[in-house]
């Protein structure tokens, strides 16, 4: 398979970004995603179930994420729950989008500051 | 919260079952689990984010296969561009002419008259009538909310007042009583509309004028309202203009100005002689609005009676139609007035000819895809072993056909755009503009687009049931030969065969016999070139003329002309040469002497018309132009030359000239015998020719008076006939300019027209069949490979191995013809039975043995050759091969 450019990815969706940066610190299945991302925004980024799974499958097609088969131990575990991860490639995508981001948040400072003086 | 639960449920089992196999148990336990945490902290109203977010998804999650299937389907559309391509010229071709007969028929038919509210409950009469009539009728307050009355195709003269210089413009228009548009319901979109309370005669003369007027001819000025128009020579004022799209009842013949009978007779030259008044002018057409809850047959009869005691009490009027029925009403409410019971019957037949012409070609469409299934049943059965649904798979192959269906309209659309663009340009030359056929638009293009996705899903159906139905271990099997069904005699297949060879079978006969019976045109031959003859028209009653004036005119015209250069003869005419007339317009005529009777077409031609056209008088005279001057008022026998077949009629062998004829007002002494002059285009009318006098030239018909110029071959004459006309009256405006060769050529491109399309269809749907053929024998050998392998290898010789195979091709194709011979003659007995106006035509055609025995035989033929060309390669099958394979 030819080497994918992240650039072409960018920029993500608001729902892949929460999802894949919810993935970021390790697996989580699909509970554990939408906790992260209410948490992690104060509630203002909400991802209902169906939208959830079906970011997730289009993830999954656009290789950025994987189902996971390592499972946490047997008495923590769901059996019925799947696990995602980032892939490779998707931490790339990751990483090019919080770049991205971090360089659009330095221009805002930049103007913010020619502003107020 | 068990309810938002409940629905929640629901709506997770509604996902598309690959999504549903892989998400669904999540979704739901996901759901399960925030419900009772959402309902606790936000209460009810917390739910409805949850609820709309699953109900959006789904739809969203079936868009996304569809997309999907839709990709896969176009990659495999590429991988056999043969097959597409078939699929997509021949869908297209069967598409395009469908939308065409959408366009230009169905549409035509079924549309209501625009901008009219009455219009479901117009009716006209269908014979005019004479004013006093129509006041009567309007006394039927238990019938009609309204009757108006109209004259439609009326020429006005039209020069607008900031320019007085120019040359009038021809307008056509209607005269109309003043409660037309209320009748109509139509309101003004600018100014008022004629107004029954308002418009009384003696007023100061006003017009209405249609939006296309507005548009064209004023540049959509806003200050229109209030200016004065000349119409023919007198000043009137534009009141109002109609909506959009409004042009006049009787839509075909678009109306540009409305001007009210109750305007001064200079205004119209059909309003001179008190016509209002007239009892027996019977000029006028009536069309009313049926009151709520009356039926137009209570209407008709109620109108009848109301007609049979008028005409009782007017004792001048000749009964000659007796007790019969005196009124019939026609629909007005759409753009082509038609009896009641002849709309739904064209609409029916109409729809008919387009199911018949998609039916074959989705049925071919179905023989080929059904062929490709079986070679792609490998490809099926893994995907089905891997574990997509058999729905899926369904989908698949439906996703394949429509996609197919749809390429096939994108190529219909611009092929239905170019027919109607190129019928446009044929159309016959005409006393009264025609309202051109619109180009599709998108009522087609949606037309189009519904019909593809029917299609699509109706010529795929068969094959995805079947493919659904696939046996998943054996086409597995490693090294198998493609497992085919069992050979059916009568199976899916051959039925769909029987009935494509059926429907092609009707469509070629009944388009044949429409051909036939309308193309009874070869062509004129005139004893001179015609492309020397020039034909002008004129009508200086319309800028204002007095009779007296006009007749003038009229008289010093030849003279004047023929001192132009070129000109050789001249002759004028109240109609251009060679004209086809309606049946239903003959003058009946009786023999003084004999009393015979016959039916009479008239035309009304000036002196020295014969002579023009090279025409030898076989007896007596022509007219000369003291003719000219003989009083039309049934005071003195006018003078008339007969046609041949009309003489014959009267008189037999005998002389015909100096014998008098008469109608119901008029008697007419015969002068001469003139050849049959349309003999050669089939008609065998009889005609009568009578002088123009006074009052047609005070009068003119809507083309005005035509101007027959002939000059010597090579010069061009037409300069000069335009500097005299001019040189006599320089404002008079001259129209219809063509030479004899262009207009002969015009009156009858239409027709060929019709006969190109109707065959190009019968044509088109021959082709399609013997392409479905011999897709099905080219199976059928595939599928009876090893069968015939055996029997090779048992002995038999290849003459037997081919008949076998062309015999099931043989038996498609006598079955076919059989039904589709007997279905074209019920279609024809069941249209002649419903409507008189296809009999004609078919009457024609159904004792044409060329076409009742031609069309099966070629049809058979040419299905044979299909069957017979894939059928040779049953016999270079290797006994061997086939045998070892499995």
């Amino acid at each position: 398979m030819p080497k994918k450019d992240p650039q072409r990815l960018l920029p993500l969706k608001s729902h892949w970004f929460h999802i894949m940066l919810a993935l970021a610190g390790g697996e989580q299945h699909g509970y554990g995603i939408m906790q992260d991302v209410r948490n992690r925004t104060a509630g203002k980024v909400r991802l209902w179930p169906a939208t959830l799974y079906g970011s997730l499958k289009r993830l999954i097609e656009a290789e950025l994420i994987e189902e996971s088969d390592e499972r946490p131990a047997p008495e923590l575990d769901d059996a019925r729950r799947r696990y995602y991860r980032l892939t490779a490639f998707g931490r790339r995508v990751l990483d090019a989008e919080c770049d991205r981001l971090q360089e659009l948040v330095r221009s805002i400072r930049v103007k913010q500051a020619m502003v107020t003086e | 919260m068990n309810f938002a639960l409940r629905i929640y449920r629901w709506l997770a089992e509604a996902f598309p079952h690959e999504f549903k196999l892989v998400y669904g148990a999540d979704i739901l336990q996901l759901g399960e689990n925030v419900i009772d945490e959402i309902a606790r902290r936000h209460g009810v109203a917390g739910l409805i984010p949850l609820i709309a977010d699953i109900a959006i998804r789904v739809p969203a999650e079936y868009l996304s296969e569809m997309r999907r299937d839709l990709r896969y389907a176009a990659r495999a559309l590429v991988k056999s561009p043969g097959f597409a391509l078939v699929g997509i010229v021949s869908l297209g071709i069967g598409m395009g002419v469908t939308t065409m007969l959408y366009n230009s028929k169905l549409q035509l038919i079924s549309r209501d008259l625009p901008a009219a509210a009455n219009a479901k409950r117009l009716v006209m009469a269908e014979k005019p009538v004479s004013y006093y009539y129509i006041e009567q009728y309007r006394d039927q307050k238990t019938l009609f909310t309204g009757v108006a009355a109209l004259q439609t195709g009326i020429p006005f003269n039209v020069t607008f007042e900031n320019d007085l210089n120019s040359r009038p413009e021809r307008v056509f228009g209607q005269l109309v009583s003043a409660d037309y548009f209320s009748v109509l319901g139509v309101r003004p979109q600018r100014g008022r509309v004629l107004n029954a309370g308002v418009d009384k005669p003696g007023d100061a003369p006003v017009v209405v004028i249609s939006d296309r007027f507005w548009r064209n001819r004023l540049d959509s000025s806003p200050d229109a309202v209030g200016q004065t128009l000349r119409v023919n020579g007198q000043p009137a004022t534009i009141v109002g203009i109609t909506p959009k799209n409004f042009n006049g009842a009787l839509g075909v013949n678009p109306a540009e100005l409305f001007v009210p009978v109750t305007a001064p007779a200079a205004l119209a030259p059909e309003l001179t002689n008190d016509v209002l008044d007239q009892r027996n002018a019977k000029e006028f057409l009536a069309i009313m609005c049926l009151a709520p809850g009356v039926s137009m047959e209570s209407a008709e009869a109620g109108l009848d009676a109301v007609t049979h005691r008028l005409d009782d009490q007017n004792s001048s009027a000749q009964t000659r139609t007796g007790k019969g029925r005196r009124v019939t009403l026609l629909l007005a409410g759409g753009m082509v007035p038609l009896p009641r019971n002849l709309k739904s019957v064209l609409i029916g037949f109409f729809a008919a000819l387009m199911a018949l012409i998609m039916t074959i070609a989705c049925m071919n469409l179905a023989n080929m895809l059904l062929a490709r299934g079986a070679n792609r049943r490998k490809e099926l059965a893994i995907r089905l072993a891997i574990g997509a649904s058999r729905f899926r798979l369904m989908r698949q192959m439906m996703s394949e056909g429509i996609l197919l269906s749809l390429l096939g309209g994108i190529a219909g659309f611009p092929l239905a755009y170019g027919l109607s663009i190129l019928k446009s340009k044929f159309t016959p030359p005409m006393a009264v503009p025609v309202e051109p056929e619109s180009a599709p638009d998108w009522h087609a293009a949606i037309f189009v687009f519904a019909l593809a996705i029917v299609c699509g899903i109706g010529f795929s159906l068969a094959p995805a049931l079947r493919a659904a139905k696939a046996d998943v271990a054996p086409a597995l099997k490693e090294g198998s030969a493609l497992q085919l069904p069992g050979y059916r005699r009568f199976g899916l297949r051959n039925l769909l065969m029987v009935a494509q060879v059926t429907g092609s079978l009707m469509l070629l006969l009944i388009t044949g016999f429409l051909v036939m019976g309308m193309s009874k045109t070869s062509s004129i031959q005139t004893r001179f070139d015609p492309a020397t003859m020039y034909l002008l028209s004129i009508d200086p009653a319309r800028n204002g003329y007095t009779p007296e004036k006009a007749q003038a005119f009229f008289e010093r015209l030849p003279e004047r002309l023929k001192t132009a250069g070129a000109v050789r003869s001249v002759a004028l005419a109240a109609q251009a040469p060679f004209p086809i007339q309606d049946e239903d317009d003959a003058l009946q005529l009786t023999s003084d002497a004999s009393r015979v009777q016959i039916a009479a077409v008239e035309e009304t031609v000036g002196a020295g018309y014969f002579a023009a056209l090279s025409e030898p008088m076989l007896a007596g005279r022509e007219f000369e132009e003291p003719d000219q001057r003989s009083p039309a008022d049934g005071s003195k026998a006018l003078p008339a030359v007969l046609s041949e077949s009309a003489a014959r009629g009267f008189f037999g062998n005998g002389n015909a000239v100096g014998e008098r004829v008469r109608d119901d007002k008029q008697s007419y002494e015969v002068v001469g015998v003139v050849n049959d002059l349309r003999k050669d285009i089939g008609i065998s009318q009889s005609v009568v020719y009578l002088p123009l006098t006074r009052r047609n030239f005070a009068r003119p018909p809507a083309d005005g008076v035509t101007i027959m110029a002939r000059s010597d071959a090579g010069t061009d004459a037409l300069d000069a006939i335009r500097r005299q006309i001019a040189f006599i009256d320089p404002s008079l405006p001259i129209f219809n300019v063509r030479t004899l060769s262009e207009y002969l050529e015009r009156s009858r491109s239409s027709e060929r027209f019709a006969v190109d399309t109707y065959g190009g269809i019968g044509v088109f749907g021959l082709v399609l069949a013997a392409i479905g053929l011999a897709g099905v024998t080219a199976y059928a050998v595939a599928q009876r490979r090893k069968e015939i392998g055996i029997r090779m290898a048992l002995g038999a010789r290849k003459g037997q191995v081919l008949r076998l195979v062309l015999r099931e091709g043989a038996a498609v194709v006598a079955a076919g013809t059989v039904l589709g011979f007997l279905g074209a003659i019920a279609m024809v007995k069941i249209l002649s039975s419903l409507t008189s106006v296809f009999v004609s035509a078919f009457n024609v055609a159904t004792n044409d043995l060329r076409l009742v025995v031609g069309a099966p035989l070629l049809l058979a033929a040419l299905a044979m050759l299909a069957c017979y060309i894939p059928a040779r390669r049953s016999a270079q099958i290797d006994p061997l091969k086939a045998l070892r394979e499995e």
